[in-house]
């Protein structure tokens, strides 16, 4: 048994610095947050609680002190599950993969509904400090580690490939942050709405050559809440819904990059899963009204834009520069500002991005709203995009 | 065939830890050998250098001697780095495909940015606790 997967209700906290210092008086924690944030979601599509059959968290970050954050949030909010209560992990797709299990609960027939949510809360760490851990998370420890290699030095080894074999330049790419920026000042729970110039972004300080800090990710924290059940379940609630219309998966059995030499910068994992889900969905690239890419920095944006056929090989930049991706383009790429200017709380990004896709799908972007959007993609990955989760997903009011 | 080893007067930042397959490697490579394991079934090299063969599933491995030359598939500077580097930024890191059909990542040598597509030489560096690797342009 095959059933339909519908997306009824959203949540999330603006993406923000909520992580309390250890010598705090008052402590901002992450169930208290996340728990207003289920019931708004639950609100939002309207179901009572007994329908939820399935708790699938992100796993927080190792600076969150209450462990077993799945178990616990189901006592704090006295929520009995059939099918499944559990966190997931898997670098920056945590949130895809929380997304993808509960939508398999509920297509087997053992979940009614389920929630898909997280907290990332990590702002009160300094960046030295949380790359001492992340660094161990995008490399081999004993083989990469060792030469300081943080999780972003592989995409500027990505950014200096493509301008190489591309003619494209530092100030090509961070056009992409300069769109993304612009989106971000449309979006109320973007961490950085003030709009940015070219020259602004090239004129910050070196993080990884040739990326400056508008052009990686800041760090911050958020918590977001997903309500996903049964199609008829959503039909029957007389409310507009997001069908998840389309799903590929594939890791390429790499962790960062290939000991046999291949094409860095094809992405081909995010090529072989777009492709997946575009077949599983009916559609081609050409029918998307919009994507809300998992990009952490400029150049990845530009690749997968490629990978995912929505701009020719070499010419993803280019397509940027152009405005092509930005809102009134011929496709809007990370209208919430993406991970560069709506916020990148690792472990949570592909919920918030699966929140804007909700938003633009119902009709509720506001300012940022794509004309008429009836199909959408969503994308995460981890490593170098060795492994790649993309969601298509479709309007129905 | 052997690599030179250049000496550093401090420890490393992040030491990695041998085990009995890797042992041999950072032993030899002390000495200027620099080396991996090649299956014996299915001629594949793997690094780093494993027990098992990841490409067929064997556990029939040889260690065999690489040349260290090979050419800068990419690279980078990082000077936003992990507290445990903070004595080293900013880090010259690179990818590397060695003649054998390797690809490998590792810290650059330089003074100014080595071109990509241009020739790579591995070497040796060995720091007052133990070695490392490294790729210069070749002397």
């Amino acid at each position: 048994m095959n059933r339909n997967v519908a997306v009824l209700g959203i949540a999330a906290t603006p993406v923000g610095k909520y992580q309390s210092d250890a010598s705090a008086d008052i402590h901002t924690l992450e169930h208290e947050v996340l728990a207003k944030l289920v019931i708004e979601a639950m609100k939002d599509g309207g179901l009572p609680k007994e329908e939820i059959d399935s708790l699938i968290l992100a796993q927080c970050r190792p600076y969150t002190q209450q462990k077993y954050f799945a178990t616990f949030m189901a006592n704090y909010l006295r929520m009995p599950c059939a099918a499944s209560v559990m966190e997931v992990l898997g670098n920056g797709m945590t949130g895809g993969i929380a997304l993808e299990q509960a939508i398999r609960d509920i297509e087997s027939g053992r979940a009614r509904a389920a929630l898909a949510m997280g907290a990332n809360f990590e702002s009160a760490t300094p960046s030295a400090e949380h790359m001492n851990s992340s660094m161990r998370a995008t490399g081999d420890v004993d083989f990469h580690t060792p030469f300081g290699l943080t999780p972003i030095a592989w995409y500027a080894m990505d950014a200096n490939r493509y301008i190489h074999e591309h003619g494209s330049s530092r100030r090509e790419l961070a056009t992409v942050a300069v769109k993304d920026r612009y989106h971000a000042s449309l979006n109320p729970i973007a961490q950085y709405q003030k709009t940015i110039t070219l020259d602004e972004v090239m004129a910050q300080r070196e993080i990884v050559e040739p990326l400056g800090l508008y052009e990686v990710p800041p760090r911050g924290d958020g918590a977001v809440c997903i309500l996903l059940c049964s199609e008829d379940i959503a039909k029957a609630s007389g409310k507009p819904y997001v069908l998840v219309r389309g799903r590929g998966f594939y890791h390429e059995g790499v962790h960062q990059i290939s000991e046999i030499p291949n094409d860095m910068i094809a992405f081909n994992s995010l090529q072989r899963a777009s492709k997946n889900a575009y077949e599983n969905a009916g559609i081609t690239a050409q029918d998307l009204d919009f994507a809300e890419i998992y990009a952490p920095c400029t150049i990845v944006e530009v690749l997968a834009s490629e990978a995912m056929e929505l701009a020719p090989r070499g010419r993803g930049a280019r397509a940027a520069a152009d405005g092509e991706t930005t809102l009134g383009g011929r496709i809007p790429i990370s209208t919430s500002g993406g991970l560069l200017s709506r916020g990148h709380p690792a472990y949570v990004t592909p919920l918030y991005n699966m929140y804007e896709a909700v938003e633009q799908l119902r009709g509720d972007a506001g300012k940022r709203q794509v004309a008429d959007a009836r199909l959408g993609a969503t994308s995460c990955e981890l490593g170098n995009y060795n492994a790649a989760m993309v969601q298509i997903l479709e309007a129905v009011r | 065939m052997s690599i030179e080893v250049i000496k550093k007067g401090r420890p490393r930042a992040y030491p990695p830890r041998p085990t009995e397959c890797t042992v041999i490697f950072w032993e030899a490579l002390t000495k200027g050998k620099f080396q991996t394991t090649k299956c014996n079934d299915c001629n594949s090299f793997t690094f780093p250098p494993k027990p098992v063969c990841p490409h067929c599933w064997s556990s029939s491995v040889s260690w065999k001697e690489l040349s260290g030359k090979g050419t800068l598939y990419s690279r980078t500077t990082i000077y936003a780095a992990p507290a445990t580097f903070k004595n080293e930024t900013p880090i010259h890191a690179g990818i590397i495909d060695l003649e054998e059909g390797i690809r490998i990542a590792t810290q650059l040598l330089e003074d100014d940015p080595i071109p990509i597509d241009s020739a790579v030489e591995i070497v040796a560096i060995l720091y007052s606790d133990g070695p490392l690797y490294g790729a210069r342009k070749p002397k």
